[in-house]
């Protein structure tokens, strides 16, 4: 018995000793990580914060997964930053009518099992995800399509059922190769074009990169990327600081974003994003669906202190749906100022008056209430939220606040079980998917019910425009339209950050957050 | 008399209770100890450091940190009564019934219980919420219903010793009835282990609590409860750690309270360690 | 004794059954479903009622119930809704990282607690005694995810001593490496990043055991033969750590035990905070993600750890201690 403890003691000391004096040299050499298992040489090390629930393109769902795909696929077209489609793994491509776009190929381009790239890829990757028992999750982007043909090896045509302006946009979707793609097993081992071969996932903490020598656009300038998952916003921060990895981005805390900046071993780029964070009101709720009520609440929300306050100035305040990096802003919609004598006068004149003195407002006999939802998985929204509650009660509005984490959040949305929510879209790379779904009677995520005529007709409208300047207009009077009648009150344009040690060079910042540039970029020692 | 003088020899019971009462006093004068309200925010005085006006500062809302953990005490301890209260009753009747009427009833409770101490706990705690909905109530219901397994095996082993004394036979030989039996003879001497149990609870279900709330499942805003100022504060860490520094003391103050009271109780109780 | 371990591995089947009845249960009363997350934010609801329909999530729950129920009979916990992965894959995978990172944490656990114990237990109704239990009941009134997080910021950002987070090699690769090349270095990355995740569960579970260790070590020191052997004039220290210490640790065993139990639910917060690919951030994303599959499968995985962890110190404590071998 004295022997096994004893041996334990030993072991122990041992431990101890090892983790002390191996602490001792990575304080010297912390810049050169001590993160994750150990990568040396050259390499560039991300900070992700989830792991990715697949790395099959046409399935990806969540931003790690799209960061994955990104470097290791290839779609037939890219969005630059300012989101116009670039030749990718299409050369070039013509619109002889409406309904028809033909691609051209390029003919220099293999996978990475070495199998060569060729039409027939195309084609089995969007007749895959648009098979409805595939289950692809932007199954409805693509849904106009109406075929996809080889014209030969390396020429496809894509038809569509009526004219559909925005497909162009969503043509960055990765091809996967038709002699792989069907294997059970292609999810987690994927075969891409693109500049990355994956090589290596450890679940849920870190996963490997090898640069593809043979990629069409030039060897990768860096030889080996590893992404490691820190679920934590703050310990991921912590992680760039302590020189465990080289790069993170959104999602950041705001209150990290001045510290990182002001330290100049690090390089901090802030630029508008893809997406908006709003109040969805639903309008089957009978409180809700009162537009006085609507209106006021609208008045109480302080845009300024949540974008420059909780968000630290790394969002905007928002005014409509058409968000600054699209083609479709406008700046001619004013949205609602922050006015909470307004707001209150707003009430009183729909009959909501404080008559028992306790104050909350009642209209015959019936307290104003309202339940505030939003998810658990963004701290800043949570933040928010419960900085309404107060705004809110501030006018009279008997406010709380109920939080559910993202499943639980997304079936009451989906089943309109709320009356006010928090929440965001993203990747609104085209303003028909800011506001289609959104707002169309028939809209898949029309949670409140939003209904207009009018609305749907110029949403019908914008979606088969082919002209862009076109498209503009009728979009700024659709968004014009469901920003007075408060379908959506939107709150903030959201930012996109990076941070990264100020010797990695070539990174270029998309508001996408997209990863494609990690194939020009490279640490210099 | 000497049972007092026992008590107050303890040094863990003695420090504990100090502990104990400093929290429950703060809880219940709150309103008195503070100039500030804890919900009125004030964005131009947000995340001011510690100072003479603000003792502990500030928070992201410009809310007086010291003020909202005066007014969280509150609810920490309602959540740890509260919860322990529904723990204690279900555990000391399935404990009660299992002990007393023994056979198939006693091996079906045991098994229930061996169910729940495999189960890890918190995860239990977790999907209980995520299922009811966070909120207090939700919270408190949930903590009581994966904290029980204690009282009953207390209860359970105490019952099965009480009831082979010869005066509890003989009074069941005379027929009194199982209620008169269990709360004349078998209660009074279960209180003293369930006191024990109980006031260990009490640290475990605000430490629970406080978890909760960092996993998003926790009570909701503006209610100020220590977990939830806790786990906002965590993201302020780098910027203004006293945001997670004091909430995280006035739990570990609090809890060590309990332990050492828990821990006191049980010594003395224990007839082992007092010879 | 095989008649003795077998009775319990047959008492074990029922526990199992039930805590597989009460997650599968407990799980679809919890709100949102897998189709709904794998299908994401943009899916239409048409989408989403088809993927349910594909999943079997439609099926009335006692046919879903019994469905699982029939395959956990077989051994056969499932594929995850996620990965496509057979979970019982997916679970070996992680698994070592958790047992990792008990074992080392109940190490520390006996490091903090042995001495702290034995002083208490000497120094009875002392001001040490009162310092080292005080500081013992420190660790288990922290919640474990501040004393982490306060641990990463102290030691990984300021001082730069630990990783922040994730894990390197096994331990196991660790020693072989140390073995076949006679090198440390990946021995010492991996401790170096099991350090401060099995300090900070460490120092939890270090209270009771520090407790446990000083009641009977207090028993121990005051029984008619130590007194003797005082009397007779055996050295002091001889006999705290002779005779004292060693009868101390039959309840010291049974107590690892239970705490490893506690480890294990402390695991679930302490990987989550330091980005431990265990069995406790499997499940934790696992929930969040409503991959049904995976979080049964670990909780009945938890659950027969933790039976037989308990089956293994009691078979040990009854050979150590002969009196008890009555069964």
């Amino acid at each position: 018995m004295k022997k096994i403890f004893a041996g334990i003691l030993v072991l122990f000391v041992a431990v101890v000793l090892a983790a002390c004096s191996g602490g001792d040299d990575s304080a010297t050499e912390s810049s050169n990580g001590n993160g994750g298992s150990n990568v040396s040489g050259d390499v560039i090390r991300v900070g992700l914060d989830v792991d990715p629930g697949t790395m099959d393109p046409r399935l990806a769902n969540d931003s790690s997964a799209s960061r994955v795909t990104e470097i290791v696929f290839d779609g037939l077209v890219e969005l630059d930053e300012n989101l116009v489609p670039q030749p990718a793994l299409a050369e070039s491509w013509e619109n002889p009518d409406e309904l028809t776009y033909i691609f051209h190929l390029r003919e220099d381009v293999t996978f990475h099992d070495g199998e060569p790239f060729t039409a027939d890829d195309v084609k089995f990757t969007f007749d895959s995800i648009l098979d409805e028992s595939f289950n692809a999750p932007y199954r409805s982007l693509y849904e106009p399509i109406e075929s996809v043909n080889v014209v030969d090896e390396y020429t496809v045509e894509i038809k569509t059922s009526e004219p559909y302006a925005p497909l162009l946009s969503y043509l960055n979707i990765g091809i996967v190769p038709e002699h792989l793609a069907d294997n059970a097993d292609f999810a987690n081992n994927p075969v891409g074009t693109g500049p990355y071969k994956m090589t290596d996932w450890k679940r849920g903490s870190e996963i490997h990169f090898e640069a593809n020598a043979e990629y069409f656009n030039g060897e990768p300038a860096t030889e080996k990327i590893v992404y490691y998952i820190i679920p934590d916003n703050t310990t991921r921060v912590s992680a760039l600081e302590a020189g465990d990895i080289d790069l993170l981005h959104s999602p950041v805390s705001p209150q990290d974003i001045g510290r990182i900046e002001s330290d100049d071993r690090f390089v901090v780029h802030q630029t508008t994003g893809l997406g908006h964070t709003y109040l969805n009101f639903n309008f089957e709720d009978p409180t809700i669906g009162e537009e006085a009520v609507r209106v006021a609440i609208s008045h109480a929300v302080n845009k300024e202190s949540i974008a420059n306050d909780i968000y630290a100035g790394m969002d905007q305040p928002g005014k409509s749906p058409l968000i600054p990096s699209s083609w479709a802003y406008t700046d001619a919609i004013e949205g609602y100022e922050y006015n909470p004598e307004l707001a209150q006068s707003v009430l009183e004149d729909a009959g909501w008056v404080d008559e028992d003195g306790d104050g909350i407002r009642e209209r015959d006999g019936n307290k104003l209430s309202v339940v505030l939802k939003t998810h658990t998985e963004d701290p800043n929204r949570m933040q928010a939220v419960e900085f309404l509650q107060y705004e809110l009660q501030s006018i009279g509005i008997d406010t709380s606040v109920e939080t559910q984490e993202w499943p639980s959040f997304q079936e009451s949305m989906q089943t309109g079980d709320y009356q006010v929510a928090l929440l965001g879209w993203l990747n609104l790379v085209d303003p028909d998917r800011a506001m289609f779904n959104q707002f169309h009677s028939e809209g898949g995520s029309n949670y409140g019910s939003y209904s207009n005529p009018e609305v749907d007709e110029l949403l019908e409208k914008g979606r088969t425009t082919i002209d862009q300047n076109e498209r503009a207009e009728i979009y700024a009077q659709a968004a014009k339209i469901v920003t007075e009648e408060v379908a959506y009150n939107v709150v903030l344009y959201q930012g996109y950050v990076v941070m990264h040690v100020k010797e990695l060079e070539g990174f270029t910042v998309h508001p996408g957050g997209y990863f494609k540039s990690l194939r020009d970029a490279k640490i210099n020692n | 008399m000497k049972q007092l003088k026992r008590y107050v020899k303890n040094k863990s019971v003695v420090i504990g209770f100090t502990i104990i009462s400093l929290v429950i006093l703060a809880a219940i004068f709150a309103p008195y100890l503070t100039p500030y309200d804890p919900t009125e925010m004030d964005m131009s005085k947000r995340l001011i450091s510690p100072n003479s006006e603000h003792l502990l500062g500030t928070d992201e809302f410009g809310r007086d940190l010291l003020t909202r953990l005066l007014y969280g005490a509150r609810v920490s301890l309602f959540v740890g009564f509260i919860s322990v209260s529904v723990a204690m009753t279900i555990g000391v009747l399935l404990g009660l019934i299992s002990g007393y009427y023994g056979k198939w009833v006693d091996t079906i409770i045991m098994r229930i219980v061996d169910i729940f101490l495999s189960f890890p706990v918190i995860l239990l705690a977790i999907a209980l919420v995520a299922a009811l909905g966070p909120g207090l109530g939700n919270v408190v219901i949930a903590l009581g219903l994966v904290y029980w397994t204690n009282y009953a095996r207390v209860v359970r082993s105490t019952v099965l010793a009480v009831k082979e004394e010869e005066y509890v036979q003989a009074a069941i030989t005379m027929g009194a009835s199982n209620l008169r039996i269990i709360f004349k003879y078998i209660l009074p001497n279960v209180t003293a282990p369930i006191i024990v149990v109980a006031t260990l609870g009490l640290g475990v279900a605000i430490v629970a609590e406080a978890t909760l709330s960092f996993l998003g499942l926790g009570i909701q805003p503006p209610e100020p409860s220590w977990g939830w100022t806790l786990s906002v504060g965590l993201d302020f860490i780098r910027n203004a750690p006293y945001l997670s520094v004091f909430p995280g003391i006035a739990i570990m103050i609090t809890v060590l309270g309990f332990n050492l009271l828990g821990d006191g109780l049980r010594d003395i109780t224990d007839p082992k360690l007092n010879k | 004794m095989k008649k003795y371990i077998l009775r319990r591995l047959l008492q074990l089947i029922p526990v199992l059954l039930g805590i597989a009845v009460i997650s599968f249960l407990l799980l679809h009363m919890i709100p949102g479903d897998p189709a709904t997350v794998l299908l994401g934010q943009e899916a239409t609801p048409e989408e989403i009622e088809r993927l349910q329909e594909n999943l079997g999530l439609n099926d009335p729950l006692p046919v879903q119930l019994f469905n699982y129920l029939g395959s956990i009979v077989t051994f056969d916990l499932g594929t995850s809704i996620f990965r496509g992965e057979e979970v019982s894959t997916i679970i070996l995978t992680a698994l070592p990282a958790t047992i990792e990172l008990a074992v080392c944490s109940l190490l520390i656990s006996l490091i903090i607690a042995v001495p702290l114990g034995i002083i208490a237990a000497v120094r009875q109704n002392t001001f040490l005694d009162y310092f080292s239990m005080f500081f013992a009941q420190l660790g288990i009134s922290m919640p474990v995810f501040w004393l982490g997080v306060l641990l990463i910021m102290g030691f990984s950002v300021h001082l730069g001593w630990f990783p922040s987070f994730g894990r390197g090699e096994p331990l196991t690769e660790g020693f072989i490496h140390l073995f076949t090349t006679g090198s440390f270095s990946v021995l010492f990355a991996s401790l170096k990043h099991l350090f401060l995740p099995a300090l900070s569960l460490g120092v939890m579970g270090s209270a009771m055991i520090t407790r446990m260790i000083r009641s009977t070590m207090i028993e121990v020191l005051d029984m008619d033969y130590i007194r003797t052997m005082r009397a007779g004039g055996t050295i002091e220290f001889l006999i705290v750590m002779k005779y004292a210490f060693r009868n101390a640790l039959l309840p010291v065993i049974t107590i690892v035990g239970l705490q490893f139990g506690n480890l294990l639910g402390g695991a679930i917060v302490t990987e989550t905070i330091f980005g431990w690919p265990g069995l406790g951030s499997l499940v934790i994303s696992s929930i969040s993600q409503r991959d049904f599959p995976i979080v049964q499968g670990v909780v009945l995985t938890i659950a027969l750890l933790f039976a037989l962890v308990n089956l293994i110190v009691d078979l040990l404590y009854a050979r150590i201690n002969p009196k008890i071998r009555h069964n």
